[in-house]
């Protein structure tokens, strides 16, 4: 009986377990900056027993909210504040009309696609003063944003021309969800992933059909896409787990945490069955050598001064621990890490013009950290992140996986793994 | 995943051993489930306040007389002197500048105006050493228009009774007035953030010199956000300016807290926030790793484990509707059997679930079936047989329950 009781007064998204401490509304970036968001306690649980009541109480300034669950990491109670939010905003029905804007923005597989064709073509356009202000005022994406460079050559490309026939003379093998930006924007570190693998000794595979895993989507309330491309990658997912029994491994915190978490938590699709296949591939990576299963060598002349920055997502996941204490094992990497703040972007968010200045407001803690840390670059798992960050402080940013692919000895690293 | 020891629980005790195991080089992890206590600290620390109901003058000789099963009895009274004065210079290194004495208390004044003995305030805030010799007469507490965290009536009728002259002095500014578009954000640790720059400060500080006059000393709530905006402030106004409590959460335990995470940071401290530990292996006599919800499949394995999970708030002890457990290794307890002997009519009844916890030997290593687990001690308030709200004991318990398993962990070496 009293098993029963305690089970029948949970939740879906347990907001009764809130015992109203407030203690969220402390870390929400928005709420830091503006007075139109309600804040997570009111927009999460508290609001979710009036919109209970009737849906009527639902209110618009939740699309505010960056989903970047910082305020879910706080609670001390485990109330999944985002999860209702984003929820409530999907009930709603948010986003059935999005704008041309929202659509762009959320397909960054279809803009990377395009632009990617055109390469040198869209790098200079988008650059260009006179294309910025017709979209600032036409599209609402803000002027003072560069869009991240497009490639010419896609990942997918270079690797089937260059990488892929050499992969199965590997011992061992996992799969790659590389996810748009690599694969549009920044296909390096696609191929730094491939260096670092191949050295120890596996082989690296594209999975038989990966689409944009869809955060961007979930955000811009394209909900019905984002189901729709979700479960084309958790198809592939599962084929490549059961069939091939490979680990999915990702280079983007974002990407890991949507397909692990946010597709049965939003979108209800159910991929808890290959939810421990699919994984960053720095927790991969340590856990083979803190089961002494590989060796990494370094290069010996490697001097840097570094700091790590924990992307939202990746503190939802956390994760953070794997990069840095890989990056730790870098001899010559002095490595510190900063405090955890959000940068500002959470992905398509601050592109849009009306979301410009927020965004800057609420990286401005995180900018004066870093220019305190007094480094020559900053590491982080999330690409949107690198690009606010490299926006605001000029700094370089680079993903663990780089670093590490850089600093590596490949001779020596192969050779200590046999090869 | 290997470190030399990881604490789980991620509050004022965590942070403090994980900070003295880590200035030895010890490579340390902290388990921290979501924001702690500490966010509601006002800015004092209590060693001891009060026994059987009366005001503690002097803590180091009252705790002399505590009984045995009270954890500065298991450390043994002779070291409490040298542990807090450890505990003093500790919070200093991290940032945290505070004022008193571990051998006579002074007074604290909660947000609801009561004076309560306490060993450590924050140099910034409004303190009295002795109620007898008030330091000044006339009080200006500046009340903040739509403010919801500070109780002014009750505050400043507090203050009266214990023989201040008191002006509560209403004021708003433009930045101030925004806030109040969303009435719920009214709250400390939003004004913090609003407050910093020099203009909006010399906004406020325009008001207060305006209003205060004629008072001896200016009382401003606490939500500053730090020690520079503090400093600003105090330079701008003419009058001595000293801040008081809020009702939680504080602005001043979010700073001291974010200042002990990030000198435990400094000194490459691994802090995992929003982590749990859900389980654990037990070998023999000793803990030989810990599992966490996020880390999943790859446990943590350590020489040391500290339990530093707090009391039921936090959910280091649990209750369901038979028993009072500890949920992760379902360590031996404190706590009454018959459930009707937990609680007691009437919230400010001394309440005996108040000084339920785990079960500790003299070393504070946690038992389970009688026998205690070699390489795992508990500190803090998941420790039984002291009371933070009746004894004001609470944070002095988990500064040196800290300090002292960060020894003889080193010791162990
Ligand atoms: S932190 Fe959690 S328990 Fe506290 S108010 Fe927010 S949702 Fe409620
Ligand atoms: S997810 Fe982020 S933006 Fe949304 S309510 Fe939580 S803390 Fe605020």
């Amino acid at each position: 009986m009293a098993d029963k009781m305690q089970i029948c007064n949970i939740s879906e998204n347990n907001f009764e377990q809130c015992t109203k401490c407030s203690i969220c509304t402390t870390v929400c970036p928005v709420a830091a900056v503006t007075t139109d968001y309600p804040g997570p306690k009111q927009a999460g649980p508290d609001g979710e027993r009036y919109r209970l009541k009737d849906p009527a109480y639902y209110d618009k300034m939740l699309k505010l909210c960056l989903n970047c669950k910082r305020c879910e990491v706080a609670c001390p109670s485990g109330v999944h504040i985002a999860d209702i939010i984003q929820s409530a905003r999907m009930k709603a029905g948010e986003g059935k009309r999005a704008s041309l804007r929202d659509t762009m923005l959320a397909n960054t597989d279809l803009l990377g696609m395009v632009a990617n064709k055109v390469a040198p073509l869209a790098n200079a356009t988008l650059g260009l003063a006179p294309t910025k202000l017709v979209m600032h005022s036409v599209m609402a994406i803000d002027k003072h944003r560069t869009f991240p460079a497009y490639s010419r050559t896609k990942f997918e490309t270079w690797f089937k021309r260059h990488a892929q026939s050499r992969q199965d003379a590997y011992p061992k093998h996992v799969s790659y969800f590389h996810g748009c930006y690599v694969n549009y924007n920044f296909p390096k570190l696609g191929q730094d992933l491939v260096k670092l693998m191949n050295a120890m000794g596996y082989g690296v595979h594209l999975l038989d059909k990966e689409q944009c895993c869809g955060v961007a989507l979930i955000a811009n309330g394209l909900y019905k896409q984002a189901k729709r491309q979700g479960r084309v990658n958790a198809a592939s997912i599962r084929q490549t787990v059961n069939t091939d029994h490979r680990t999915v491994l990702t280079t983007s915190s974002s990407c890991t945490f949507n397909l692990r978490d946010e597709y049965p938590a939003i979108l209800g699709i159910d991929t808890r069955d290959v939810r421990d296949n699919i994984m960053l591939a720095t927790r991969f990576i340590y856990r083979l050598i803190d089961e002494e299963k590989v060796k990494l060598v370094f290069k010996k002349d490697y001097q840097r001064r570094i700091a790590y920055h924990t992307a939202c997502h990746m503190q939802r996941m956390g994760w953070q621990l794997y990069s840095i204490e890989l990056l730790r094992m870098i001899p010559g990497l002095d490595l510190q890490e900063l405090e955890q703040e959000c940068c500002g972007i959470s992905g398509t968010y601050g592109f849009k013009k009306e979301n410009y200045e927020r965004s800057q407001a609420i990286g401005s803690v995180l900018f004066k950290h870093i220019a305190d840390a007094q480094v020559e670059a900053v590491a982080t798992d999330c690409e949107t992140c690198k690009w606010q960050i490299e926006m605001s402080t000029g700094l370089p940013v680079e993903n663990p996986i780089s670093i590490l692919a850089d600093a590596l000895d490949v001779e020596a690293t192969r050779q200590a793994n046999g090869l | 995943m290997r470190m030399d020891t990881v604490i789980m629980g991620g509050g004022l005790s965590a942070l403090t051993c994980g900070i003295a195991l880590a200035k030895r080089g010890q490579r340390v992890a902290i388990v921290a489930s979501g924001q702690s206590t500490l966010l509601f600290n006002g800015g004092s620390m209590e060693l001891l306040g009060c026994v059987d109901g009366k005001a503690v003058t002097s803590p180091l000789e009252a705790i002399a007389a505590l009984p045995a099963e009270h954890p500065y009895s298991k450390l043994g009274a002779d070291r409490i002197s040298e542990l807090a004065s450890e505990a003093h210079s500790l919070l200093t290194d991290a940032g945290i500048v505070m004022e008193g004495k571990a051998d006579a208390n002074h007074w604290r004044i909660t947000p609801i105006g009561v004076a309560k003995p306490a060993w450590l305030t924050l140099s910034s805030h409004f303190s009295i050493d002795s109620l007898g010799e008030l330091p000044c007469k006339r009080l200006a507490l500046m009340c903040i228009r739509g403010f919801f965290d500070q109780p002014n009536g009750m505050l400043a009728e507090g203050l009266k009774g214990l023989g201040f002259e008191v002006d509560k002095l209403e004021f708003t500014t433009d930045e101030i007035t925004a806030l109040r578009r969303s009435p719920s954000e009214m709250r400390a640790n939003s004004l913090a953030k609003r407050l910093v720059s020099n203009a909006s400060l010399q906004r406020v500080a325009d008001e207060i010199n305006r209003l205060a006059a004629d008072a001896d000393m200016v009382l401003f709530p606490s939500v500053l956000a730090d020690e520079d905006v503090i400093q600003t402030l105090k330079s701008m106004v003419k009058k001595p300016l000293r801040l008081v409590a809020t009702l939680p959460p504080a602005v001043s335990g979010n700073r001291m807290q974010a200042l002990l995470r990030h000198y435990f940071r400094m000194l490459g401290g691994n802090y995992l926030m929003g982590d749990t530990v859900v389980s654990g292996t037990l070998e023999g006599d000793r803990l030989t790793s810990v599992t966490t919800a996020k880390l999943g499949d790859m446990p943590l394995r350590a020489d040391n484990f500290v339990l530093a999970t707090g009391s039921f708030v936090s959910k280091g002890l649990v209750a369901d509707y038979g028993r009072v457990y500890e949920p992760i290794l379902d360590l031996d307890v404190d706590a009454d059997a018959d459930r009707e002997q937990w609680t007691r009519f009437g919230v400010l009844e001394p309440q005996a679930y108040s000084r339920y916890g785990v079960k500790t030997d003299a070393g504070l290593h946690c038992l389970k079936q009688g026998k205690p687990i070699q390489n795992l001690r508990a500190i803090g308030s998941v420790l039984s047989g002291h009371d933070a709200i009746k004894m004001g004991d609470g944070t002095g318990v988990s500064l040196l329950t800290a300090l002292a398993a960060a020894q003889s962990i080193l010791a162990t070496k």
